[in-house]
């Protein structure tokens, strides 16, 4: 079997694939097209940044992602349309973006450059992304040089451009006919399943198997951990997984959902939500990760289950035998542990709205604001009903082994007045729920302390205070 | 040319091009992804095979067995490169640690082998099948507790390790006002985004190596030593680096292993050092741990300065001369330095972007701060108060060169809105934020430095410059094409530089922010030449002669410079050659940094929310590419003063953080907007250019800017960097 996917219009085709060759050293040691740079290979840089263009569930309308291309693996291409920085000047003359860039400045050293180039050019043609400021477009690309503001300033200095996917799109819906269904490449067996019954018996037949969505996470256990992986389920073509399906009671959303497209959702369940989801990753990153993934390997400092598990989600799992449901914190059994029975995988995440009363407060805090991994991030939910605290749902990552519930704290908030007292007094509960630990991210004493000033912040912005952290206006000049 | 008398009006001072702000001429091959770096040689090595570095897993020791058969065996693989096969090594003399390691281990990572193989991936595979075991031995790693032991090195590059004037214990001693301060600064990655490459190619007995060096010559020279080679039998080539900042000064493993690999192989090569790999076997800023004693009167004004640093590295390797700027930038007529070296076991420590000052004024700037408040004195005031026009240690007979860090600081201030400032920490709030503002000297030394170009004509009156001189994303291609441009009398797109490559001239290379002025005197060096050459074929006198608008003119007569050039065209090489200016005057760049930040009251987040400065650096010669530079090195300043740190495993001896995740450069959510003013500065005594180095003065005392708005924010003075929200929130007042 051999992927195929669309460079420049024309279909690239690749037998023999190896499926955890990348996609960036495909591009560079195979087709020469060394314009895509390898910075770190682990998905931090961004100088890797590619466009992939993949046609909407019913194929009407396509879109555009910018992805780290260092660690997707050429599986992940099957189907797709691929836009590297080559793809942009037409015969040595310059894309206006590339124009603009040169005459801001916008380039030094050059070898992030073309990561930029690429993640602005998303932008202007409305890719996945492209109604963020420019600011968060780049906030997945690093540069030691400039110090941003020539970059931001080329991406604010150009407009939308006209791009004709109409021919793109044809071409796509004719390669969906014949999609790669998987391989084998010495040895290592790959499958690439296009319904959830397919998915599901794949997994029967073969329980160990890596399922990968985003390769986020498991591509760096190869580009950096240099592992091998002996048998791989890649669920990006499986029907139905990137639904969202939003209603008064709350949003469904399929475990394939990247990050990028649940964002607008997730902003209207609640603006601190939307704001943690802008700050995971860069946008490549959530362009790629998924939902269900960043559950699914159930790191302890993942930035999407506090804020979930906060608000009440609950985790559908699915296997031949059937389908399970369970509140999202109780998939979190241990370090590195969670509640999937072989064969299973997981299907979709619901999220019920809050009710316009609740009280919720999300915080990510880390080193640096953005790219970053959290030191500790707080999600808090209180439904306050004539002035009791009648619910609360508190959770944090970062805080201990999984992320986990603090349910001395809620305790100690539930049936109280919702007043500074209460908060008091929730903090000493909260004191007593975890015993982080000391790291490079943060102090087990700065954990400790921050997490309860959390609740403090909480409760200063129901008294009206704005608690924004990037707020950047001036108090001088 | 000489350059020993200080430069009088010459073609530069026209100005019509020099000093005009002009595109990056390489811009356009970045923005498309054309220029080619060196692990992308395809063209001229299209049939290179891959090779995959196995650093070493232990700090200290020796190889007590290695065994390559499996990897030899695995599919793909050409060739495994260690000490046993790879033949007799030198050293060069700029790198600490031997870049082939074994059978002894000098430090984590240490390159003990190099697998070659088809493919990146078959390489990279072969390399986990390398087994080696290891006769660890004890080692240390850890500076605080190795500082005790710490001596006094030797003079290097010229530098003395101590140096005194006056008496300064008495002086101290009798101060009215003192500050005793210690502050720690950790080890630092240079972190540029292209890692270390190097693609190598075998003709008969000769290398050809193209690589990612800032400094060709001296690539060539220590490539001779460690191949045992002849330095003609080398031919190096670096015309694109992905950034440098140091990194990328001397001869690393990449280059080294692309040979032997090669070599071995029988076929071109190319290595790159994977990113994970780059901070422990390559070179990186080391720590430092630093005391600095300030004695003044009561109103600030400095009668005794004393600043001492500890630093660690390798045996046989360098200290962080961090004490230095404390030599020239305040008056005082009691004064000390000294430097003390500690062994570590660590991976190497070396030069990145501005040694010494980057760290040395981190603590210098702060104990400004700290007097300054002691004093109750502005401390912009306290600054101006204590400036000097000559070499505090020499005195007045040792004058600087120029001098306008007052300037600075009062035009700086006034941009900035400083008047606003509160001096009493805590008291302006916004929101949760605590604000503050802060204010940090910039200060580095100019370095002037042999450098030759070769300038030529042709019939068509087009310009090419040939010079080894490097761009590392510092804007070489444009300003010597500007240079090229004014003294001929030509348009900028008439004008091809060509850069970085060993057959050219030999030039001052990248570093020490002496590139700029030294690369661009060289070619007004070899262009002076070649305008006498042109001139007399113009039937001219030289003197007499006017270039401009591609016409020589002189006498009432024009004639086309391609004329003049004739049909063969007309060349002409020269170098800049530096007399003693240097020793008669103190030369150096000198800045103001100013800064706002927010520290949240509840969390300990830093928010920088406005940065600004003013730098006099001489003539700039583009202020397009020197706000460029400038910009990016407060980018990195803010990653010192907040969030950059080597974490060391004081167990095994190694950087635990030592990748792009966790090793954290600041991103652009971390920089807010940047103001630049250049004080206008023409410095005579530096180059015929009369410009001064700029690539480094922005990132000196940008850290310390910031931490001193940290304590006007909040009244929280940390000493220990990076300043990280976990210490901020430690010392917080309760909300």
């Amino acid at each position: 079997m051999s992927v195929r996917f669309l460079l420049d219009g024309e279909i690239v085709e690749i037998t023999d694939v190896d499926p955890t060759s990348t996609i960036l050293n495909y591009l560079r040691y195979r087709l020469r097209r060394t314009g895509t740079k390898e910075g770190c290979a682990e998905g931090d840089c961004g100088a890797c940044t590619v466009l992939l263009g993949e046609l909407d569930e019913g194929a009407e309308t396509m879109r555009w992602r910018s992805v780290n291309a260092c660690i997707l693996f050429l599986p992940m291409l099957d189907g797709k349309a691929l836009l590297t920085v080559e793809s942009l000047a037409v015969d040595g003359k310059l894309n206006p973006l590339q124009a603009c860039m040169a005459e801001n400045g916008s380039s030094q050293c050059g070898f992030c450059t073309p990561g930029f180039v690429m993640s602005l050019y998303g932008r202007t043609i409305g890719a996945s992304g492209h109604d963020l400021p420019v600011a968060d477009v780049v906030a997945g690309n690093l540069c030691r040089c400039t110090g941003y503001g020539p970059i931001l300033a080329a991406g604010d200095g150009i407009g939308k451009l006209s791009r004709d996917d109409q021919p793109t799109m044809v071409a796509l819906r004719e390669m969906a006919e014949t999609a790669c269904a998987g391989g084998v490449f010495e040895d290592r067996r790959w499958f690439a399943p296009r319904t959830p019954e397919a998915l599901a018996g794949l997994l029967a037949a073969h329980p160990d198997a890596r399922i990968i969505a985003g390769a986020t996470d498991v591509g760096l256990w190869v580009t950096k951990g240099l592992k091998t992986i002996e048998t791989m389920v890649f669920i990006g073509n499986v029907a139905g997984m990137k639904a969202i399906v939003e209603d008064e009671a709350g949003v469904t959303l399929g475990a394939g959902v990247p990050y990028a497209d649940a964002h607008a959702a997730f902003s209207r369940l609640h603006p601190d939500l939307g704001e943690l989801v802008r700050r995971i990753g860069g946008l490549q990153v959530r362009n790629a990760g998924t939902i269900g993934g960043n559950i699914a390997n159930g790191s302890p400092i993942g930035d999407g289950p506090p804020a979930l598990i906060a608000l009440g989600a609950e985790l559908t799992l699915c296997s031949t035998a059937g389908r399970r449901t369970m509140p999202l914190e109780n998939f979190f059994l241990d370090y590195g542990r969670q509640d999937r029975q072989p064969g299973e995988y997981v299907e979709s995440l619901w999220i019920p709205r809050p009710a316009p009363q609740d009280i919720i407060h999300i915080s990510k805090l880390s080193r640096r604001f953005d790219s970053d991994i959290s030191a500790v991030c707080g999600a808090f939910a209180l439904t306050v009903e004539n002035g009791l605290i009648v619910r609360a749902r508190i959770a944090f990552g970062g805080m201990a082994a999984t992320p986990c519930r603090a349910s001395g704290c809620e305790a100690a908030l539930v049936g109280k007045p919702f007043a500074a007292e209460t908060i008091a007094s929730g903090t000493i509960a909260l004191a007593g729920d975890f015993s982080p630990i000391t790291d490079v991210r943060g102090t087990a004493t700065y954990r400790a302390e921050v997490a309860a000033n959390l609740l403090w912040r909480l409760w200063y912005r129901a008294q009206g205070e704005d608690i924004s952290v990037l707020a950047l206006e001036s108090s001088h000049g | 040319m000489k350059f020993d008398q200080p430069a009088t009006l010459n073609p530069i001072d026209r100005g019509r091009v020099i000093g005009i702000a002009h595109d990056r001429i390489d811009g356009p091959a970045k923005v498309t992804g054309t220029a080619p770096y060196a692990y992308e040689r395809h063209d001229v090595a299209p049939n290179a095979a891959y090779g995959w570095i196995v650093g070493s897993a232990i700090a200290k020791g020796s190889i007590s067995a290695i065994d390559t058969r499996a990897a030899e065996a695995a599919p793909g693989v050409f060739a495994v490169v260690t000490h046993e096969n790879a033949g007799p090594l030198g050293k060069g003399e700029m790198n600490t640690a031997h870049l082939l390691g074994g059978p002894r281990i000098e430090h984590f990572d240490q390159a003990l082998a190099l697998v070659v193989a088809g493919t990146l991936e078959q390489a990279r595979d072969a390399a986990r099948l390398v087994r080696i075991d290891y006769a660890r031995e004890e080692g240390q790693f850890e500076l605080a507790a190795e500082k005790d032991k710490a001596v006094k090195p030797p003079v290097s590059w010229g530098t003395q390790p101590d140096s005194a004037a006056g008496d300064f214990d008495a002086g101290f001693a009798s101060a009215a006002v003192k500050i005793d301060r210690t502050y720690t600064t950790p080890d630092h990655s240079h972190a540029m985004m292209e890692p270390h490459a190097s693609t190598a190619a075998w003709l008969g007995g000769r290398l050809t190596l193209w690589t990612s060096n800032q400094m060709i010559a001296w690539a060539v020279k220590e490539l001779a030593l460690t191949l045992k080679m002849k330095p003609e039998d080398i031919h190096v080539m670096s015309p694109y680096i992905g950034g440098g900042f140091g990194s990328k000064l001397f001869l690393r493993a990449d280059a080294v292993l692309a040979a032997l690999g090669a070599r071995a192989a029988g076929r071109p090569v190319k290595v790159a050092i994977a990113r994970p790999q780059i901070p422990n076997n390559t070179t990186h800023r080391p720590a430092t741990i630093q005391r600095i004693r300030i004695g003044a009167d009561k109103n600030g004004v400095i009668d005794a300065i004393g600043h001492e640093v500890w630093s660690g590295d390798l045996p046989g390797g360098g200290i962080e001369s961090a004490a230095m700027q404390t030599r020239l930038l305040y008056g005082g007529k009691n004064r000390m330095t000294a430097h003390r070296l500690a062994v570590l076991d660590l991976p190497e420590g070396n030069a990145m972007r501005a040694p010494g000052e980057a760290v040395g004024l981190l603590a210098l700037e702060v104990a400004m701060d700290e007097l300054a408040e002691k004093c109750g004195v502005d401390p912009v005031e306290l600054r101006i108060r204590n400036d000097v026009q000559y070499d505090p240690e020499v005195g007045p007979k040792r004058p600087f060169s120029s001098r306008k860090l007052i300037e600075c600081l009062r035009q700086g201030a006034d941009r900035f809105g400083w008047s606003k400032r509160n001096p009493k920490p805590g008291q302006v709030r916004d929101g949760h934020w605590l604000v503050g503002m802060g204010v940090a000297a910039a200060f580095r030394n100019n370095i002037a430095s042999k450098s030759g170009a070769r300038v030529s004509v042709d019939g068509k009156g087009q310009v090419t410059v040939e010079t080894d001189m490097t761009d590392i994303g510092t804007g070489s291609y444009t300003i010597i094409a500007q240079t090229a441009a004014e003294m001929l009398g030509v348009a900028m797109e008439a004008v091809t530089v060509r850069l970085g490559d060993s057959k050219y001239p030999v030039s001052a290379g990248s570093g020490g922010q002496w590139g700029g002025n030294s690369s661009t005197a060289g070619v007004y060096a070899a262009c002076m030449v070649l305008r006498g050459i042109l001139a007399q074929k113009a039937g001219f006198n030289a003197e007499d002669a006017e270039f401009e608008d591609g016409m020589i003119k002189a006498a009432g007569k024009a004639i086309p410079l391609k004329q003049a050039a004739g049909r063969d065209g007309a060349s002409a090489e020269d170098k800049i050659e530096f007399g003693d200016l240097s020793k008669r005057y103190a030369q150096a760049t000198f800045g103001a940094h100013f800064c706002e930040v927010g520290v949240d009251m509840h969390t300990g987040e830093t928010r920088v929310r406005r940065m600004g400065g003013a730098f006099a650096a001489g003539r700039i010669l583009n202020p397009k590419a020197a706000r460029s530079q400038v910009i990016g090195a407060m980018a990195m300043g803010v990653g010192a003063a907040l969030m950059e740190e080597l974490t060391v495993d004081t167990r095994f001896g190694y950087f635990v953080n030592h990748d792009m995740a966790e090793y954290q450069v600041p991103v652009h959510a971390d920089i807010p907007e940047q103001d630049v003013l250049f004080v206008d500065e023409l410095d005579d005594k530096s180059s015929p250019m009369k410009a001064k180095g700029v690539g480094e003065l922005g990132i000196c005392g940008a850290g310390a800017a910031v931490a001193n708005a940290i304590y006007n924010a909040c009244g929280v003075r940390i000493r220990d960097y990076p300043l990280t929200l976990d210490k901020v929130i430690r010392s917080l007042p309760a909300a």
